[in-house]
C-alpha cells in the first residue's frame, strides 16, 4: 500500500547531550553512536520514505560529526539544522527547537517527529499508513511498571493497531500502564499552534504535548507495535540492543587484526585499525584504532585509541585515550 | 612552582635548625665559652656532615609530603625517630671522624632540642605553608566528583583544615539540583569535565561517587596529567590505605571490627 505522506515534513531529534553514556559521547553525539557497524541513526534514517524532506536538528557541539555524517548518507533530502548549543544548559529543549525551527522555516505541513536515539523494530511504513488528522504516537509494552516509570505512559482503549488515547503521562511515579511512548510520533499540521504554544512553557517535554493534546480535548491515536524497541539511554540498552542486532556472531572491519589466540564469544563487533592478541572477548563493542593485548573483557564498550594489556574488564565503558597497562600481570 | 619553593626553603631552615640546636645543647652541656679541652670547630663539623643524611631520613619518612599533617601523632613520632636517628648518626660519625666518645649528657641535650626545635618549626611551617599554597589561585585546585554526604564531608574538612587542596568545582556523574556543595560550585555532569579541567585547571581530582567511572576518571588525569584520588566511601569502606603484598599495590581495609 502506498501511503501518501505530503505535505509532511520529518524532523529528527538529535540535540541531546546523552550524559548517562559519558564516556562515550564525551565526544560523539548518541544517535552517532556505532550499532553494528553503522550509526544508531542511520538505521532510522533508512526507515524514512525516500520522499519525504528530513531535517536533523543537533547542538553546536556535536555539529562536525553530524556534518561528516551527512556526507556518508547517499540520500539527498536531508538537513542538519545547528542548535546554538555548546552544553546542556544553553540547549532550546527538543520542542523548543521544533518551534523555532516551525518559525523560522515557516512549516505549515504535518510532521513526523522522530527520536534520534531511539531504534524501533517495526516498519514506519506501517506507522504512517495509520495517521488519521490527529497526532499520533507509536507505543510499545515494556512490561514492567517499574521500567515505565522512567517513560511517557500511554494508557489507550480500542481494538485493532490503532487505538485511542485515554491519558497520558510523562515519567509517571504510579505508572497506570507498561505502554510507553517510543520516539516516533506524527502530528498533524492542525497541532502545529499547540507545539508553539506548549514551547513557551515546557521547552524541553516532548511528553508533555501529548498531555496538553489532551488536556485540550484533542483527540491522540496510538499505534502499538510489538517488534524490539530501544531507548538507547544508557550502557545496558545499548549493549543489549547491540547484543539483539548483531546475535552470536562477531562483526570485524576488515582493516582489523586478529592475531593469534583471539577468542570472541557473544555479539561483538570491531571498528577499524583495531589489533587483537591473545584475547577472550564476549559481548564486546569495540569502536576503533585500538590495541588489545593479553586482555579478558566481558560486556565492555571500548572508546576508539585505546591500549589495553595484561587486564580483565567486566561491564565497563572506556573512554576514548584510555591506555591501561598491567606491567606487572600475573 | 610555589611548592617547589616553599619546600626548598622549608630543608634549608631545617638544617639551619638541626645545626641550631646541636650547637646549643653544646653550650648547655659546656657552657657559654669555646672550650679548648672540647673544641667547638670538629663538633660542628660533624654535625653538619650528619645533617643532610638526617634530611634525607625525614624525606624518607615522607614528613614533608603534601599530604602530611604535621600535627598528627605519626608525623611527630616520624620526627622523634628522625631526631634519633641523626643522634646515632652524629655518635657514628664523631666516632668515625674523631676516634673518641665525649659527654653523654650533650647527646641527650642534642637530641632533646633537634625533636623541640623540629616540631615546632614543623607546626609553624605547616601553618603557614597552608595559607601561601591556598592563596588565590591555589597552588592545587581540587575537582571533585561526586556531590553525595561523603563529598559535602570532604569538602568541609578540607576547608575547616585549610587543605593545601582547595576545592574549585564539583561534578556530579547523574546530575544535581544543587547549585553548590559547602560552598564550592556544582558545575554539571560528567559530559563537562573536559571544559572544566580547562577552565578551572585542577591538578587533583577525588572521586566520592560513581565506582562505574573509575577508569575513566583515571584516564582522564592520566591525560591532564592530574593526580587522581578516590574516598574509600566509592569502595563501600570505611577507612582504607595503600599497600603493597608481594611488591604488588593492594588496596588495604582494616578496622577493629573489620
Amino acid at each position: 500500500m502506498k501511503v501518501k505522506l505530503f505535505p509532511m515534513q520529518c524532523f529528527v531529534l538529535a540535540g541531546g547531550f546523552a550524559t548517562r553514556l559519558w564516556p562515550l559521547t564525551e565526544k560523539r553525539a548518541k544517535p552517532l553512536l556505532p550499532l553494528a557497524g553503522k550509526p544508531i541513526l542511520s538505521y532510522l534514517i533508512e526507515q524514512v520514505p525516500a520522499d519525504l524532506p528530513v531535517t536533523v536538528s543537533t547542538n553546536a557541539a556535536f555539529a562536525d560529526d553530524f556534518k561528516k555524517w551527512r556526507k556518508t548518507i547517499l540520500r539527498k533530502n536531508i538537513e542538519i539544522l545547528i542548535e546554538d548549543a555548546g552544553h546542556e544548559d544553553q540547549k532550546l529543549g527538543a520542542i523548543g527547537a521544533i518551534a523555532q525551527w516551525i518559525d523560522l522555516e515557516k512549516i505549515d505541513d504535518d510532521l513526523l517527529l522522530l527520536a534520534g536515539d531511539n531504534y524501533v523494530g517495526c516498519k514506519m511504513e506501517t506507522f504512517l499508513s495509520l495517521k488519521r488528522d490527529r497526532p499520533l504516537l507509536a507505543a510499545h509494552d515494556v512490561g514492567d511498571a517499574e521500567l515505565a516509570k522512567h517513560f511517557g505512559t500511554v494508557l489507550a482503549e480500542g481494538s485493532g493497531p490503532v487505538k485511542t488515547v485515554i491519558s497520558f503521562e510523562e515519567k509517571p511515579l504510579h505508572p497506570k500502564s507498561t505502554f510507553v511512548s517510543t520516539g516516533w510520533w506524527f502530528l498533524p499540521k492542525s497541532s502545529l499552534p499547540v507545539i508553539r504554544e506548549h514551547s513557551l512553557k515546557h521547552p524541553d517535554n516532548v511528553g508533555g504535548l501529548f498531555e496538553e493534546f489532551l488536556r485540550r480535548g484533542m483527540p491522540v491515536d496510538c499505534f502499538v507495535f510489538n517488534e524490539t524497541w530501544r531507548d538507547i539511554g544508557n550502557f545496558e540498552n545499548y549493549l543489549s540492543l547491540h547484543q539483539e542486532i548483531v546475535d552470536e556472531r562477531a562483526i570485524v572491519d576488515p582493516g582489523s587484526s586478529i592475531g593469534a589466540g583471539v577468542s570472541l564469544r557473544g555479539s561483538i563487533t570491531i571498528g577499524p585499525d583495531v589489533k587483537l592478541e591473545k584475547s577472550t572477548l564476549t559481548d564486546c563493542i569495540i569502536f576503533g584504532k585500538s590495541t588489545i593485548r593479553d586482555c579478558v573483557l566481558e560486556r565492555c564498550i571500548i572508546d576508539e585509541d585505546c591500549t589495553l594489556e595484561g587486564v580483565d574488564l567486566t561491564d565497563k565503558m572506556l573512554r576514548a585515550g584510555t591506555v591501561l597497562k598491567n606491567k606487572t600481570a600475573w | 612552582m610555589r611548592r617547589a619553593i616553599l619546600l626548598i626553603c622549608w630543608l634549608v631552615t631545617d638544617m639551619a635548625l638541626f645545626i641550631a640546636a646541636y650547637a646549643l645543647a653544646y653550650f648547655l652541656r659546656v657552657g657559654f665559652i669555646l672550650s679548648t679541652d672540647f673544641p667547638i670547630g670538629p663538633y660542628l663539623q660533624t654535625v653538619i656532615i650528619i645533617t643532610p643524611l638526617w634530611v634525607a631520613v625525614m624525606l624518607q619518612l615522607g614528613i614533608f609530603r603534601l599530604t602530611r599533617v604535621q600535627s598528627e601523632k605519626r608525623n611527630i613520632a616520624h620526627i622523634l625517630f628522625s631526631a634519633v636517628l641523626g643522634l646515632a648518626l652524629f655518635s657514628l660519625a664523631y666516632y668515625f671522624l674523631h676516634d673518641k666518645f665525649f659527654s653523654r649528657l650533650l647527646l641527650i641535650y642534642a637530641g632533646i632540642l633537634s625533636f623541640i626545635f623540629t616540631t615546632i618549626w614543623h607546626l609553624a611551617f605547616d601553618q603557614w605553608q597552608r595559607q601561601m599554597l591556598r592563596r588565590m589561585p591555589p597552588a592545587y585546585p581540587l575537582l571533585v566528583i561526586g556531590t553525595n554526604r561523603e563529598a559535602e564531608r570532604f569538602i568541609k574538612l578540607l576547608e575547616e583544615r585549610r587543605s593545601p587542596f582547595r576545592p574549585v568545582a564539583v561534578l556530579d556523574s547523574q546530575g544535581s539540583p544543587l547549585k553548590e556543595l559547602a560552598g564550592v560550585p556544582v558545575l554539571g555532569k560528567l559530559n563537562k569535565l573536559e571544559e572544566v579541567i580547562k577552565s578551572k585547571k585542577p591538578t587533583h581530582l577525588i572521586q566520592c561517587a560513581s565506582l562505574e567511572h573509575t577508569i575513566n576518571l583515571m584516564s582522564v588525569c592520566r591525560q591532564h596529567g592530574m593526580t587522581y584520588l578516590l574516598l574509600p566511601s566509592v569502595l563501600g569502606a570505611v577507612v582504607g590505605s595503600s599497600e603493597r603484598i608481594e611488591g604488588r599495590p593492594v588496596i588495604l581495609v582494616k578496622d577493629r571490627w573489620f
